[in-house]
């Protein structure tokens, strides 16, 4: 830092505060989006609440709910059966997905481009057309009403966009780095594996979050595939629990508060990773 | 690279590419969940198309996609704008915002249902209180609607904040610098740099979004089931209900097939737009 700039910096930073009309906004628009939060935030406060509150009728805050589900109920099983389902299909979509964005990112040929128009089409139609024919298919595999099932069925589901980001990204590392590896003789798959790969991981954790909040908050496949309660996801848990206790809030909302820590935490430690642009960049740039 | 690409198609090819051509021999059949049953033609198609039920939640479905796509824009804007001047703890806010998206589905329709469901909920509670009377969202089927829609808007203005602040930060502040010295008003400003510059974002977003309200399923199931009496059913609702509740396999997929044809339609139309807006 020169002279000048440290004497700018320490110098004007108090008048400006005074003078600068945007920072006398600030405070109002601070206030005006804090005020936006807090009514967008009561259902999500309410759930809070209602999980940390007694039902002795006191109003006192205790963590009786939270003992009461994890001890009495199956949601310890339904949240691993959750973890597993979500992490394997985490694990398994950039698998199938890095290499397929690679391909869709370096290939200029007419099947390409057709496959990433297909990839749009099928990303667009309704889920509840194939589920149907899948769930008869599968039943007959064996894979209904299975976690290794229904993990196939979300990694299908989310393959397109998670392609379109992965090859999205891969549009961003100059070929030139695979161009002088072939040069030193490596193959294509030896360079997408040591260089591409290796140059893409913000791309892959972005493409991860997006497989994690939709494998872990899918509802309607879960909901027609798993039949017995030892393969619930939470989801589907949650709901069964919803209607058999349907006075019980206080449980309920224990049960959805375990629920959204696994994805607040991703988000909380996760975000700058994570561009929804990503998914629009991707689409307008291909 | 054929090798690379491989284990997508495999994918492709079971969980999306069968099923719909299944889905297309369903359609056309009598069958049940596990037998095929009698080749009927088109009758399927035609029970469906001929039912009131169908139009009903074709009309809804259109409200629905529209009040998503725009209300949740209007709003993902109009935040997106205030986070793009100096705000303190822009990055908590923005964080917090987010969460509506963030939460599972099943989680803040159960909030959603304690807040308005009942009379002794806390929102007709508060209505009452102020004098508004006996406000039923959830039984009454205008208001189920207007709730569901609301419900939409609140679940997807994150996504939409989210891109559109994208949008934002690639505008040139440089541009605008030269138009307030000029001296456009913010209005003017808005109508003639901001909007212009950040169209083809904006109609990628509405793209999405329309996608995503046309089929979405657990946002209106688990709040109202797609009552009272069909009130809020969408398309993709009536199918399920269709096949998993009235067990009508033929007609529940005929339905879902009218809405795949349509929306594969659409979808190549608006993916082909796209493309044309990136050559120019």
């Amino acid at each position: 830092m020169t002279t000048t700039q440290l004497n700018r910096k320490l110098g004007s930073a108090p008048i400006r505060r005074n003078l600068d009309p945007a920072d006398r906004g600030k405070w109002k628009r601070f206030w005006l989006l804090i005020a936006i939060a807090a009514v967008a935030l009561v259902p999500i406060a309410g759930t809070f609440v209602l999980s940390l509150r007694g039902n002795n009728g006191t109003g006192d805050f205790t963590l009786e709910n939270f003992v009461h589900v994890i001890v009495d109920t199956q949601v310890v099983a339904w949240l691993l059966n959750s973890l597993q389902v979500t992490l394997a299909t985490v694990v398994v979509s950039v698998l199938v997905a890095a290499p397929a964005g690679y391909v869709l990112s370096r290939g200029r040929s007419r099947l390409v481009e057709g496959y990433s128009l297909l990839l749009f089409v099928i990303q667009s139609l309704p889920v509840i057309t194939s589920v149907i024919p899948l769930f008869i298919l599968f039943s007959g595999m064996g894979l209904a009403d299975n976690l290794i099932g229904i993990t196939v069925l979300y990694v299908g589901s989310s393959m397109s966009v998670a392609t379109w980001m992965m090859a999205s990204y891969m549009d961003g590392i100059p070929g030139s780095l695979e161009e002088a590896s072939w040069i030193d003789g490596a193959s294509v798959f030896g360079s997408f594996w040591h260089i591409v790969l290796r140059n893409s991981l913000p791309g892959i954790l972005s493409t991860a979050i997006f497989t994690f909040l939709m494998a872990w908050n899918d509802y309607l496949v879960a909901s027609i595939f798993l039949r017995s309660s030892g393969t619930f996801t939470l989801p589907i848990g949650v709901q069964t629990f919803f209607q058999q206790h349907s006075t019980d809030w206080g449980s309920v909302m224990a049960v959805a508060v375990i629920m959204m820590l696994p994805p607040a935490l991703v988000f909380a430690t996760m975000n700058k990773y994570f561009s929804v642009g990503g998914v629009a960049g991707s689409l307008a740039g291909r | 690279m054929a090798v690379l690409i491989a284990p997508s198609v495999i994918l492709l090819l079971l969980t999306n590419a069968y099923p719909i051509v299944y889905a297309a021999f369903q359609s056309v059949h009598d069958g049940s969940l596990i037998n095929a049953g009698d080749f009927v033609g088109l009758d399927n198609f035609a029970r469906v198309l001929s039912g009131e039920a169908f139009w009903k939640a074709a009309g809804f479905t259109l409200v629905f996609t529209i009040t998503g796509v725009f209300g949740s824009w209007l709003a993902g804007l109009g935040i997106a704008l205030v986070l793009q001047q100096k705000v303190p703890a822009r990055g908590l806010i923005k964080t917090l915002l987010l969460l509506p998206w963030v939460v599972p589905v099943v989680v803040s329709s159960t909030s959603w249902n304690w807040l308005l469901s009942t009379d002794s909920s806390p929102i007709p509670t508060l209505f009452r209180s102020l004098g508004l009377g006996e406000v039923r969202f959830l039984s009454d089927p205008f208001l189920a609607q207007v709730t569901v829609c609301l419900f939409i808007v609140w679940l997807n203005f994150p996504f939409m904040m989210l891109m559109m602040s994208a949008a934002l930060t690639s505008v040139d502040e440089s541009v605008y610098e030269a138009a307030k010295i000029d001296g456009a008003s913010p209005r003017q400003q808005f109508m003639y740099m901001t909007l212009p510059i950040i169209a083809k974002p904006t109609y990628i977003s509405w793209v999405l979004m329309t996608i995503f309200c046309v089929n979405e399923f657990p946002a209106i199931y688990l709040l109202t089931h797609g009552g009272p009496v069909g009130s809020t059913s969408t398309l993709v609702v009536l199918a399920y209900r269709t096949v998993f509740q009235n067990f009508q396999t033929g007609p529940g997929v005929a339905i879902a097939f009218i809405m795949t044809i349509a929306l594969a339609t659409v979808a190549t139309f608006l993916f082909r737009q796209i493309r044309k807006s990136r050559v120019e």
